[in-house]
């Protein structure tokens, strides 16, 4: 009764409020102006924002995470400058912190001959001009990139003259030539005195030389804001979105659930602006916080008019007082204030078939439209707040004259970048003191355009440049090994670069095996459904939308399979019963009284995770799964999404044909073919699918392996790719499998339709595959803080099990960390090349395609997905708060579509500091073992690739296939490649060179028992 | 009998103190110990903590029955009567510290793993040594002053927790809200107290929690005990998030996954129902107060069951699942079925533990399972009510805190009037050049 008495009473507050009045007039007099040009308006509203929509995060649910260029929306500009418009336009940061880079420039990551190579090529002509008749022009870039100046300012710089050494010693980091320039030869008593004396002198010089100069006057910087938040924030203190956002995500996160709450909101099928306007225009909302005591009457306005969430937004802006010039900025800065959840709308609206709900309509300006609701209750108070009567779209205007105006730089701020040049360069205070007033203006330019940002960008080019060469030398250097006549058994793995330490390790197992790698969803787009999966997901790149559907069905009809899958189901039951009953009070009652029982698996899980491994592991051996198959053959029954249940034979033919003819292997097939997709499981990660396969679009390979393998062995396709020219003996068979990357479990599919006489040949592969789990697991482990050097392959194995099992670890696996090449061509240019887990392999036969179709469709289909994995790690890296999600630990999983930090924040995208805490962010350096026309063609047919690799978001390079010549990509077209590293050649396998050694290790040709002996 | 079982409580109830003590004392000599010792030395702790309590469990549940109190000498007597350390144990505190003990271990050996290689790792364990060492403080206290210092320890850690990261704005703000709510639970609990030491002329809860007959001989008339026990309640409701106090149970989700986990679905959030339930004598002397302990508990249950049934974040659903049963544990205590309160609690601590620690995991939990086709809410109305958690933050700063900022506001202003006069306003610091103060 309190209530509803207290909202009365609010409400007539509200009616007596006089600017309510003037509001009500305005508000006619804008309807009117709405109806005439509604259309027009609209229409063009609709486009601006779907042009903005590219600015968001492009990130969908969280369960099927793709990877993907993070600057998407910038691939348009060269890469450089992309990332410093998108820092600008953004708030992120392009590249490291300068102090990270002269971190790897005092450990060798970065070599300071790289730094003075790029300098001259950037600085060209003009390199060697004279600068303030004291110093060349390359000499004083590289001095200031190579050591840099400390940023300093205001009370920060008072505080480092007046405490700090910086006045009493030259700084630590000179060079030796300048520091013997500058270190006076004099009473060697009194050598500190001597040095402070002629650092003071020589801060005094750079201090007369600026005040000499005068100021300097350079383009006032400010720019107005453009929302009235940031107008309030910046000249009252107040921020409009810390009273909305929660209101606004807790609405929007209920409306775009998947399943977490019990309740649904109501009204979903109205959309989200509809569905708001049903729930926000009682009385009640305006308790929502302070600031909402108009929120009721500006939506029931809403919803009296009955305004479409376009409209909604137009009378929104007009209200706001935005004008049609300024509405993109506006509509962007509203957009970016949540960028997270409104580019989650945006991705439900593209592509709805990702999310199981069916019965939401999403749609962006439905998003839009409640913001700008919310926005003008909040900007209703807040003016109320700061005493202005005044309708708010005249609020900003009002503000003006309170805005704060940046200071002009002080002698001291200007004097301190002089000194540090000084010191640099070896100059000393007499040499300063005769400085004219030309010298002091040509030193200040080219620190201007030497910034800190340039600074960072040359540092970013070298270190990327020193990687990448050693990777170029690595290839060039490294002894093509002989193809092997008759492989003992052949395996095909994905593409991704932490197969790479599998196969090279299975191939040291076993020397007569041979492995190839292409894309993991193996040309089949498909949606799958598994007999445990509640929905249908796709497995296939994301560019591609499947048009096929495949179930996996149960064809086991045994007593006992019955009953462990009535088990299984009854356990998945209880399961959830538990997880919704716990949340109601009887039921939780219930289950609290007896919960001291959960202690047992707690302390097992969490104190134990090895031993509830094993449990796991010796439940899954003793108990039959269920046999089961794909149903792969075209059915009549609808699918449930997709246009096809199945795949016709002819289709099959098409998708085993070119998948042979990618790999090169059409007429090399051994008698056993092992086709390996993967997948990673692990606990507690609700970022689990980003480990999993970036070729089936963020989900598990293996029934694309499965089925891969199934289609090879059908006879009906065998027959008529026989009668195109393609025979596949029918003494080869494939078998499907899924390597789990996260505890090396590789599971086989199928195997009882094994044929008999392959048994004893599998038997002995699966006997490789045992070895290399466990040597694989110890390499990897190699970079891993927690596990202690010592531990043997057995030991690092059963360490990686118990990590997929254990609730408290943050990092199961690495992923897809330190991802720096690819390798485009034959496995013999890189069997044997240790690549430490760093590099892509895509099988490709440069001698079987003189044409060039298959390369050009194979990096239409691979380039994306390489780059995207690669751009994202990049991105998250750098900016890990801004452009990745920041740490785990606070992570709450929300609506089941992503993450947020706490209890209510925005959605945060990208990758968390966990996964990508150990990588190095450079672009992808593509190799490609064909001739330079040949590539530049296949490159040239995707207009995407095109575009990425004409702006340098990746580097590209080809390698010549009689040869070892190499030649990369520049602007001026393809340039001869001199080796400069040397690679060195190791006895033994693998272990033998990355034992006992930590962090990153360079390639080195692993010569292998055998070729020891 | 007494020495052993002294020495046992006293072993268990030291070491996370001890633990605290170490790890602070490196923190504040600024060498923090490496992520190894730390948490070695921490599950040591908690081990010998928790096998000696339990010990201590076993001892006293065999050999005797009833309440004993143990008491560990002077801790400062510099008034008459002094402040003593004593411990009140029975089967309730011995269980309920051996039950704590338990769980932090888990905890820490989680928050080791979990926390590996995060900048704040041994803030961390600090803090969570403090945590530990508070909330024995409170299930053993055998004073008010023991009790008191334990409680603060409980508020203190996990205000620091819940702003862990405190390089953003939310969980600051959101830590300090937490922290407000807390000191007027504390504020209650002192003034209980201290009535309590003003009436009876003993601040040892031996005297409070043994029963109606001892409460009458010191002259506590009912008007006293409902005082009493009503401010106590306002402590309980503070501590353990029932109404009006319960804004602050989803936005104390900051913190990293085990601090909320040992805090708001374990440990802290029982708390009060922990005092509450041992402090029953007291209400069973005021029919008022345990009428409104009964209700507050209902109105509670029935809040955040609909509550929950509408977050979408899994952790806010669970912080309100949490609250439902604290709701149910206040009414079971109100209706004076101790043992069920206790049981229900104890389950509720370990089985919600779980369930918080593995909230990351619900994706994966719930990958086969179907959960779209669901139940409607009863009304548009309920859900607004449940989806914008009752209103409560908004009513309590429209009641309470607008109206005290006003007014700090204005004593401000008024000050600043009288005094400016008199004592001049701050100045800034001018920036000044290096070069001006020479040698």
């Amino acid at each position: 009764v309190q209530f509803s008495k207290k909202s009365a009473r609010a409400h007539e507050v509200v009616v007596e409020d006089p600017a309510r009045h003037s509001q009500q007039v305005g508000d006619e007099r804008i309807s009117k102006r709405i109806a005439e040009n509604i259309s027009i308006v609209s229409r063009s509203l609709s486009e601006t924002i779907d042009g903005l929509a590219h600015l968001l995060p492009a990130q969908g649910p969280i369960s099927i995470f793709i990877h993907h260029n993070t600057l998407h929306a910038f691939e348009r500009r060269p890469f450089e400058e992309a990332v410093e418009t998108a820092a600008v336009e953004l708030d992120r940061q392009p590249f490291l912190p300068e102090s990270r880079y002269r971190d790897k420039l005092a450990s060798g990551r970065i070599l300071a001959k790289d730094v003075q190579a790029l300098v001259r090529e950037q600085l060209g002509a003009a390199a060697n001009a004279v600068i303030a008749g004291a110093t060349s022009r390359i000499d004083l870039w590289c001095a200031v990139v190579l050591h840099g100046i400390p940023e300093a300012a205001g009370h920060e710089l008072s505080w480092i003259l007046d405490e700090t050494p910086a006045l009493a010693r030259f700084r630590a980091d000179l060079p030796a030539p300048a520091r013997a320039a500058l270190t006076p030869i004099g009473d060697v008593d009194d050598r500190a005195g001597e040095e402070r004396r002629a650092v003071r002198r020589l801060w005094r010089a750079c201090l007369d030389a600026v005040r000499r100069v005068g100021s300097h006057t350079g383009p006032s910087g400010r720019i107005d804001p453009v929302r009235h938040r940031d107008w309030l924030t910046a000249t009252c203190g107040i921020d409009t979105d810390a009273w909305i956002h929660p209101p606004l995500i807790r609405f929007l996160a209920g409306y775009l659930d998947q399943g977490l709450a019990r309740w649904p909101v109501p009204g979903t099928r109205l959309g989200i602006h509809g569905s708001f306007l049903e729930i926000y225009s009682g009385r009640l909302a305006a308790f929502c916080g302070d600031w909402a005591r108009t929120l009721p009457r500006i939506v029931a306005d809403d919803r009296a008019t009955g305004r479409d969430a376009i409209g909604s937004v137009a009378h929104s802006l007009v209200e706001l007082g935005v004008t049609d010039a300024e509405r993109e900025d506006y509509l962007r800065g509203e957009l970016l204030a949540l960028r997270g959840w409104a580019g989650i709308v945006r991705q439900i609206e593209a592509r709805p078939d990702r999310v199981p709900a069916r019965d939401v309509v999403v749609t962006l300006r439905g998003y839009l439209g409640v913001r700008l609701l919310f926005e003008r209750a909040a900007l209703d108070h807040a003016s109320r707040e700061i005493g202005f009567a005044g309708p708010i779209c005249d609020l900003r205007e009002a503000l003006r004259p309170q805005l704060p105006a940046s200071p002009a730089l002080t002698a001291t701020e200007r004097a301190w970048p002089l000194f540090h040049v000084a010191q640099l360069c070896g100059l000393d205070a007499s040499a300063v003191e005769q400085w004219t007033d030309h010298d002091v203006a040509s030193v200040e330019a080219e620190l201007r355009s030497l910034d800190g940002l340039r600074r960072r960008r040359i540092l970013h080019q070298a270190f990327e440049r020193t990687v990448r060469h050693r990777f170029y030398d690595a290839l060039i250097r490294h002894r093509a090994r002989p193809v092997e006549a008759t492989p003992a058994f052949q395996a095909v793995f994905c593409l991704d670069e932490r197969e790479e330490s599998f196969r090279r390790h299975l191939e040291e197992v076993d020397p007569s095996c041979e492995t190839y790698s292409t894309a993991g969803f193996f040309n089949i787009a498909m949606y799958h459904q598994g007999v445990t999966d509640a929905h249908p997901r796709p497995l296939c790149p994301v560019a591609i939308r499947p048009d096929h559907f495949v179930a996996e069905i149960d064809t086991d009809g045994t007593v006992f399979a019955r009953q462990s899958r009535r088990l299984h189901h009854a356990a998945g039951f209880l399961g959830y019963n538990v997880h919704v009953g716990s949340r109601l009070p009887l039921h939780g009652a219930l289950l609290a009284t007896f919960g001291w029982l959960s202690l047992v698996p707690l302390i097992l899980r969490v104190v134990f995770p090895w031993v509830s491994s094993r449990l796991q592991r010796v439940r899954e051996t003793t108990m039959a799964v269920p046999r089961t198959r794909l149903r792969l053959d075209r059915q009549d029954l609808a699918p449930p999404i997709g246009t096809h249940n199945g795949f016709t034979v002819d289709e099959m033919v098409a998708i085993v044909r070119r998948v042979l003819e990618d790999l090169g292997i059409r007429d090399r097939l051994s008698p056993l073919v092992l086709v390996v997709g993967h997948g990673s499981i692990s606990l507690n990660n609700p970022h689990e699918s980003a480990h999993d396969c970036g070729a089936c679009g963020g989900g598990r390979g293996g029934p694309n392996a499965r089925a891969f393998a199934q289609m090879a062995n059908d006879s009906r396709v065998r027959g008529r790719l026989a009668s195109e020219g393609l025979v596949i003996d029918a003494r080869t068979w494939f078998v499907g499998a899924q390597r789990n990357t996260c505890n090396n479990d590789v599971t086989f599919f199928d195997e009882d339709v094994v044929p008999a006489d392959h048994r004893s040949l599998l038997a002995r592969a699966k006997t490789a595959i045992d070895v290399t789990r466990r040597r694989e697991a110890h390499e990897r482990c190699r970079r891993f803080d927690a596990v202690p050097r010592w531990y043997p392959p057995p030991a690092t194995l059963a360490h990686v099990e118990a990590r997929a099992f254990d609730l408290a670890q943050p990092r199961p696996e690495y992923g897809h960390a330190t991802n720096a090449f690819c390798v485009v061509g034959r496995r013999a240019r890189t069997r044997g090349l240790f690549l430490d887990r760093r590099a892509f392999l895509v099988s490709y036969d440069p001698t079987r395609d003189p044409d060039g179709t298959v390369l050009a469709r194979m990096m239409a289909a691979v380039v994306p997905v390489v780059a995207g994995i690669n751009l994202e790690y990049y991105f998250s890296y750098v900016d890990p708060v801004g452009y990745g999600c920041g740490t785990k630990l606070p992570h709450n999983v929300t609506s089941l579509l992503g993450v947020m930090d706490g209890s209510q924040s925005d959605l945060r995208t990208g990758l968390p500091w966990q996964m990508v805490e150990i990588h190095e962010p450079t672009r992808l350096a593509i190799v490609v073992e064909a001739p330079p026309d040949r590539v530049l063609h296949a490159v040239q047919t995707h207009a995407a690739i095109e575009r990425l690799v004409r702006n340098r978001w990746m580097w590209l390079a080809c390698l010549d296939p009689e040869s070892d010549r190499l030649w990369e990509l520049r602007a001026t077209g393809f340039v001869p490649h001199a080796a400069e590293h040397a690679l060195p050649t190791v006895a033994g396998d693998s272990s033998a060179w990355y034992e006992g050694k930590h962090g990153f290790i360079p390639p080195a040709s692993i010569a292998g028992a055998a070729a020891t002996t | 009998m007494t020495a052993p079982l002294a020495w046992l409580v006293l072993v268990g109830a030291a070491s996370p103190a001890a633990l605290l003590a170490i790890l602070g004392a490196a923190s504040l000599l600024g060498r923090p110990l490496p992520e190894r010792w730390t948490s070695t030395l921490a599950a040591t702790a908690m081990l010998v903590s928790c096998v000696m309590l339990s010990l201590a469990l076993v001892g006293f549940g065999m050999s005797a029955t009833g309440i004993r109190l143990l008491s560990y000498g002077a801790w400062s007597d510099s008034y008459a009567g002094g402040v003593t350390i004593e411990f009140l144990v029975d089967r309730f505190s011995l269980a309920f510290a051996a039950l704590s003990a338990a769980i932090l271990g888990v905890v820490a050996a989680f928050s080791n793993r979990y926390l590996h290689r995060e900048p704040g790792y041994n803030r961390y364990f600090v803090l969570l040594a403090m945590f530990a060492t508070g909330m024995l403080g409170i299930a053993l206290a055998g004073n008010v002053e023991v009790l008191f210092v334990g409680w603060e320890m409980v508020g203190l850690s996990s205000a620091l927790l819940v702003a862990f990261f405190h390089e953003r704005p939310a969980p600051a703000s959101n830590a300090l809200r937490v922290l407000s709510v807390y000191r007027i639970s504390d504020a209650a609990m002192l003034s209980a107290a201290v009535l309590l030491r003003h009436i009876a002329g003993t601040d040892s809860l031996a005297l409070l929690f043994s029963g109606i007959r001892t409460l009458s001989t010191v002259g506590l008339t009912q008007t006293d005990a409902t005082i009493i026990a009503l401010l106590m309640i306002v402590a309980v409701a503070g501590k353990s998030a029932l109404l009006p106090f319960s804004g602050w149970l989803p936005r104390a989700m900051e913190g990293p996954t085990p601090s909320s986990a040992v805090y708001y679905g374990s440990l802290s959030i029982h708390a009060g129902c922990f005092l509450l339930l041992r402090s029953g004598p007291l209400l069973e002397h005021s029919l008022a107060a345990r009428a409104a302990a009964g209700g507050l508990g209902a109105l509670t249950a029935i809040f955040a069951a609909a509550t929950t049934r509408v977050q979408s974040d899994v952790k806010s659903s669970l912080a309100y699942a949490a609250l439902t049963q604290v709701g149910l544990i206040i009414v079971e205590i109100a209706a004076g079925w101790y043992t069920v309160a206790f049981v229900h609690m104890a389950g509720h601590a370990c089985f919600r533990l779980l369930q918080f620690l593995s909230a990351p995991n619900v994706l994966h939990d719930l990958h086969g399972i179907d959960t779209i086709g669901r139940r409607a809410a009863p009304s548009k109305t309920v859900f607004l009510i449940a989806v914008e958690r009752g209103f409560l933050d908004s009513l309590l700063d429209r009641l309470f805190v607008t109206p005290f900022a006003r007014m700090a506001n204005a004593l401000t202003a008024l000050d600043r009037r009288l005094c400016g006069a008199v004592i001049p306003a701050a100045t800034t610091v001018p920036v000044h050049e290096g070069a001006d103060r020479d040698e």
